[in-house]
């Protein structure tokens, strides 16, 4: 509704108040509402538009992330230097395959730091209720939130694999060999990618959505991984056959890595030496979804009949 | 259903176990500003909930813009929500987090931004809208909570104790925004309070709930003029006036110095004239007074307490 305009002058200069505009442009509806809650869950994320504070820890993680793959590369480059070319490969350096093994500790430590943002600020200072009152549902809220952490997940894992086949790739004396006979390796690692990030998400989120306070569900989170890794390990070892299988199975940082290990077809460092590998293809796959869909369920059932 | 009304309820029912939060409700509310007024758990809560769609009805059914909430999200679109408490993000700015609301309610990143700016100069927070929400005063904290429940343009929009936590000259202020709100943006109010004067002064229309039922539904101006009195003060002589109008067969009762005269109708000041002259008592004032929605509430609580006596 227009008021029409009022004019009032003032010295060098005319102010209009032109009244309150009613908005008559196009709403485009729910679909908007989750985009907009994804693209904030992001920013969230990264800390994109927030003080240098929320920024340290997310970046913090991808740099890290990358120096890794950057090691990698020069670790390889030099070994090429050194030994003439092929010595990398004949050296068995860590490659694609066992660059996840290698970070998954810290992939993880990602996200037990930076998934609770997404959720526990909105429930702590009530800023949830004025999604819910808007139109779209928790199921909408949840997805596009849980949607927004694991493209940051995906861009945090996949940001060095490609890194690290670039690197590898100029530093072979002969690139285009190089590429056909590497070539695999990147659906290899994009789905390898979408495995972790999918079970870090997973986990990381449903932990979140138990409290509004963002500390307890980070340390809850860290806490499981520093507790179950050495001692899943320490103890997989003293016991033998199904019993140490099963209880290497509880090695939480390794089980996405053992379906990565089944998209390559080869065995990464971090599950070469894990009684886990003995069990089937299937059982481990299978461990793998009830640990992903679980926690993706149970998420979705907790905010599906949310209101404020 | 009623033609033109944004919001019916028929034969409202909500319990939560063995409690009844809203008993067999049925009211509508027209364009304009419907107070909703009622004692801390008296329903106010769970009827906003039930508007918006967050809840489902036990029995019964609610239609707001001809639609059910419950059923059809998208209607929320066109509906505002402004909760009691706190509900900021502390770090945004809040040209940001009404930009963000606005998409959210399903504007397009472009009209959103424009949005914002014109709802926060409306709201009077404009010089204020790249500073951090942290660190506002309740009272702009109250207007942002406004602004975010305007900024995608609803047709109707629910306030939920808008004056809580403010000042005297902030809560002046909210009420004045509340009633540009309706006047200058044409955007339908349903204000739920348990402050009878800001019902009082700011409504148009009131729907009464107590413990869980509806006691009164209609304009405010019929609930005061209903109960209409006339209040008389002399400058001496008052026994006599009294007197003399109780001879006359006019009810009267003592307010401190004053006369007081319920349910006066024309007749009433023909016999209060002739009781001045009678009782020859110099009048220094007579003026209707019409009665506070606080009167009309106890009397409805006293009525309440003699039916379980």
């Amino acid at each position: 509704m227009s008021t029409g305009i009022a004019e009032r002058a003032v010295t060098g200069g005319t102010v209009f108040d032109i009244g309150y505009r009613s908005y008559s442009g196009e709403r485009q509806g729910r679909m908007r509402g989750r985009m907009a809650v994804f693209r904030n869950g992001v920013r969230t994320a990264l800390g994109i538009g927030r003080s240098v504070r929320a920024k340290v820890l997310p970046w913090f993680f991808i740099v890290v992330l990358n120096v890794i793959a950057l090691i990698m590369v020069l670790i390889a480059g030099a070994a090429e230097r050194l030994g003439g070319p092929g010595a990398a490969e004949q050296m068995d350096l860590p490659s694609h395959v066992d660059y996840y093994g290698i970070t998954a500790i810290m992939v993880f430590m990602f996200a037990a730091l930076v998934a609770p943002e997404l959720l526990c600020r909105d429930r702590r200072e009530r800023t949830i209720n004025l999604y819910l009152v808007r139109p779209l549902s928790g199921t909408d809220y949840v997805f596009s939130r849980y949607a927004a952490f694991l493209a940051v997940m995906l861009a945090a894992v996949w940001l060095p694999q490609i890194a690290l086949f670039l690197g590898l790739l100029l530093d072979s004396p002969a690139p285009l060999q190089y590429l056909s006979a590497h070539w695999l390796d990147v659906p290899r690692f994009l789905a390898a990618g979408v495995v972790l990030a999918l079970f870090t998400t997973g986990l990381a989120m449903l932990v979140a959505s138990f409290t509004s306070r963002r500390a307890y569900a980070s340390i809850f989170l860290v806490g499981v991984y520093v507790v179950t890794v050495p001692f899943t390990a320490g103890l997989s070892t003293e016991l033998a056959g199904a019993a140490a299988q099963w209880l290497s199975m509880f090695h939480l940082p390794a089980i996405p890595v053992h379906v990565n290990d089944l998209i390559f077809g080869e065995v990464s460092e971090l599950t070469e030496e894990a009684p886990a590998r003995q069990l089937s293809a299937s059982v481990r796959v299978g461990w793998y979804l009830l640990w992903t869909i679980t926690p993706a369920l149970i998420l979705w059932r907790r905010y599906r009949r949310l209101s404020p | 259903m009623s033609e033109g009304a944004l919001l019916v309820a028929e034969r409202l029912t909500m319990r939560y176990g063995v409690v009844v939060a809203l008993d067999d409700v049925d009211f509508t509310v027209p364009a304009g500003i419907t107070g909703l007024l009622g004692e801390n758990g008296a329903g106010k809560s769970t009827a906003m909930k039930l508007f918006l769609g967050l809840l489902r009805p036990t029995a019964g059914a609610v239609r707001v813009l001809g639609r059910d909430p419950a059923r059809d999200v998208e209607v929320r679109g066109r509906l505002g929500y402004m909760p009691e408490h706190d509900c900021l993000p502390s770090q945004a700015s809040a040209a940001e987090f009404l930009t963000h609301m606005a998409e959210v309610s399903g504007l397009p990143p472009r009209a959103a931004r424009t949005r914002a700016a014109d709802t926060l100069r409306h709201t009077g927070l404009f010089e204020e809208r790249y500073r951090a929400m942290g660190g506002y005063s309740t009272g702009m904290k109250q207007r942002v909570k406004l602004a975010q429940a305007l900024v995608h343009d609803p047709a109707f929009v629910f306030l939920d104790e808008p004056t809580a936590g403010l000042d005297p000259v902030g809560r002046e202020e909210m009420l004045a925004l509340v009633r540009k709100t309706h006047r200058e943006f044409g955007i339908s109010v349903l204000l739920s309070s348990h402050l009878m004067a800001d019902v009082e002064r700011t409504c148009d229309r009131i729907i009464v709930i107590r413990g869980g039922r509806l006691v009164q539904e209609g304009a405010v101006d019929a609930f005061t003029t209903e109960s209409a009195t006339v209040f008389i003060e002399v400058d001496s002589n008052r026994d006599a006036v009294e007197a003399a109008l109780s001879r006359r067969g006019v009810a009267v009762t003592r307010d401190g110095a004053r006369l007081v005269i319920e349910g006066a109708d024309e007749r009433v000041y023909d016999h209060v004239r002739d009781a001045l002259v009678e009782a020859e008592a110099p009048l220094r004032r007579m003026a209707p007074r019409r009665r506070a929605l606080t009167e009309l509430f106890q009397r409805e609580a006293t009525r309440d307490e003699a039916v379980h006596a």
